[in-house]
């Protein structure tokens, strides 16, 4: 099965130069997890975002499209990343999710991806 | 035969064998339910040998047809010739017997992708065959709610790829609280109201059966060992619960030659084990209050002080309404009704306990035996208006009317 692995975590904990110190820390680690996933052929696809000041948002309503400066929901914590794996089954996929590099007040969800 | 009772009793077994094969919780079911319809017809006419290996053949040869009429919809045409003989020829040329999966069924229902409340009433349903209404009843719910929650948690299984395995060893500190809780849960429905229900006791047996095989798998886990001892000490006692006109007796009246020396038994080796093994929970201080009240097999009479120090340990690790009503009514006991009564008031305070039938029992007992009559009779009067089960009915409207 295709699991996604979505990473979520409070973006303030990047600022400052702690901050970016600390996501160099996290980066080598990230790193790390997706060369792990590669060799054990798990490793489908991954990537790290922008954040979310960058972020558009196209949202749809009855009347029609309208853009918004900003992510899709206004919450403490941010989708940052993601990794898209192979995976027997749940248990397999949380193993993998409990090793991605998640910082406390983070958190990483396991989605299924859709087979039909 | 009885064949609705032969039916739920083979129901576990099969249902378990049916997920395990199909991974689909509903299909599982679904088969089972048409096997079942089938088996009343044919059984009347000739009573099977083996019930369980009917209904287990007859169910999976239906979850087959199904599987196959689903991938012809969907390939819109059949690919290759059917290879023979076909997987059911073959199976029921086997004759093989029922693999025991219960096991395996109750960690998938216990898995912690699944909402906590939702583990207690899928595996009640899958492995207990509890219905919808009974499980909405026991858990204070309304019946589509329930109904919803179960749909929910059997989706979620299937289409997040929960997996039908026992979990490795490494896994099971996670899974085990679980599992217990559950099964917890599982015994005090089948508790309720001793044997006037015809529900409760093949469902008694199972659990008393798999917290035996639960104890057997972890041996070293203390309250694996504590739980499998609890169910047993108070099965011990099932025979004595009711009195010859149906009417619940509390432990310390109950006529002790006819509690069972050999559950008692294997719950007293049980439950030294879990203590060998130097780690206290919950479940081990409940067995050992059970223990307690079975002493008085040897002594002629229940230890009530030792009684209520195991409450005052259980309450560092449930410190809820029920550990305090029990306690409450414990301390009556050792110290007095007045005391009792004292420590009764003292939880009342804790959260709304007026409208709980265990308060309004337990304070009935004590204000009778403080001898405050009209306290007495308007306690026995609301828990009556509670909904007590019938045997618990027939105990309190006999102690209301011994008042006078």
């Amino acid at each position: 099965m295709q699991y996604m692995l979505l990473v979520y975590e409070p973006e303030r904990l990047n600022q400052g130069a702690e901050g970016q110190a600390r996501l160099m820390e996290v980066s080598g680690k990230h790193m790390a997890l997706a060369k792990a996933m590669s060799e054990a052929g798990a490793m489908q696809a991954g990537a790290g975002l922008q954040p979310v000041a960058t972020a558009t948002t196209v949202r749809t309503s009855a009347g029609g499209q309208t853009l918004h400066d900003g992510p899709f929901a206004e919450t403490r914590e941010h989708l940052g990343g993601f990794y898209m794996i192979e995976a027997a089954d749940l248990d397999e996929a949380i193993k993998w999710a409990r090793q991605v590099p998640v910082r406390p007040g983070g958190s990483c969800e396991v989605r299924p991806v859709a087979t039909h | 035969m009885d064949i609705g009772r032969a039916i739920s009793e083979a129901r576990p077994r099969v249902v378990a064998a049916l997920a395990a094969r199909l991974r689909d919780l509903d299909q599982a079911e679904e088969a089972f339910a048409e096997a079942s319809a089938a088996a009343v017809p044919a059984w009347r006419a000739q009573p099977p040998r083996d019930p369980a290996a009917w209904l287990w053949r007859a169910a999976w040869r239906r979850a087959l047809d199904a599987k196959r009429r689903a991938s012809v919809r969907q390939r819109l045409a059949p690919d290759d010739p059917e290879p023979a003989p076909s997987p059911e020829d073959e199976l029921i040329a086997a004759n093989e017997p029922i693999p025991d999966e219960r096991l395996r069924l109750i960690f998938v229902c216990c898995h912690p992708a699944i909402a906590a409340d939702s583990r207690a009433a899928l595996t009640l349903k899958l492995i207990c065959g509890l219905s919808t209404d009974r499980l909405a009843r026991a858990f204070l719910m309304a019946e589509p709610a329930m109904l919803q929650k179960i749909t929910r948690a059997k989706r979620k299984i299937r289409d997040a790829g929960v997996p039908f395995e026992v979990p490795s060893r490494d896994l099971w500190p996670e899974r085990l609280e679980a599992v217990l809780a559950t099964l917890e849960i599982a015994y005090a429905q089948a508790y309720e109201d001793a044997a006037l229900s015809a529900e409760g006791a093949p469902f008694a047996q199972e659990v008393l059966r798999l917290s035996g095989l639960l104890a057997e798998l972890m041996p070293q886990e203390g309250e694996v060992l504590g739980l499998a001892a609890l169910v047993r000490f108070a099965e011990a006692r099932r025979p004595a619960r009711l009195d010859a006109t149906g009417a619940m007796v509390p432990p310390s009246e109950q006529d002790m030659d006819l509690w069972r020396g050999d559950l008692i038994g294997e719950g007293a080796r049980l439950l030294d084990a879990a203590a060998n093994l130097g780690r206290t929970g919950p479940r081990q201080l409940l067995a050992a209050i059970h223990a307690l009240h079975l002493s008085r097999r040897e002594t002629g009479v229940t230890p009530w002080s030792e009684i209520v120090e195991l409450y005052e340990a259980l309450t560092l690790f449930r410190p809820d309404a029920v550990t305090a009503v029990n306690r409450a009514v414990a301390v009556g006991e050792a110290r007095g009704a007045r005391a009792g009564l004292a420590a009764l008031d003292a939880v009342a305070g804790l959260a709304r306990l007026t409208g709980w039938l265990p308060y309004q029992a337990a304070r009935a007992g004590l204000c009778e035996r403080a001898g405050l009559k009209g306290d007495a009779a308007a306690a026995y009067h609301a828990a009556l208006a509670l909904g007590p089960a019938p045997a618990e009915r027939l105990y309190l409207e006999r102690r209301l009317a011994r008042l006078g």
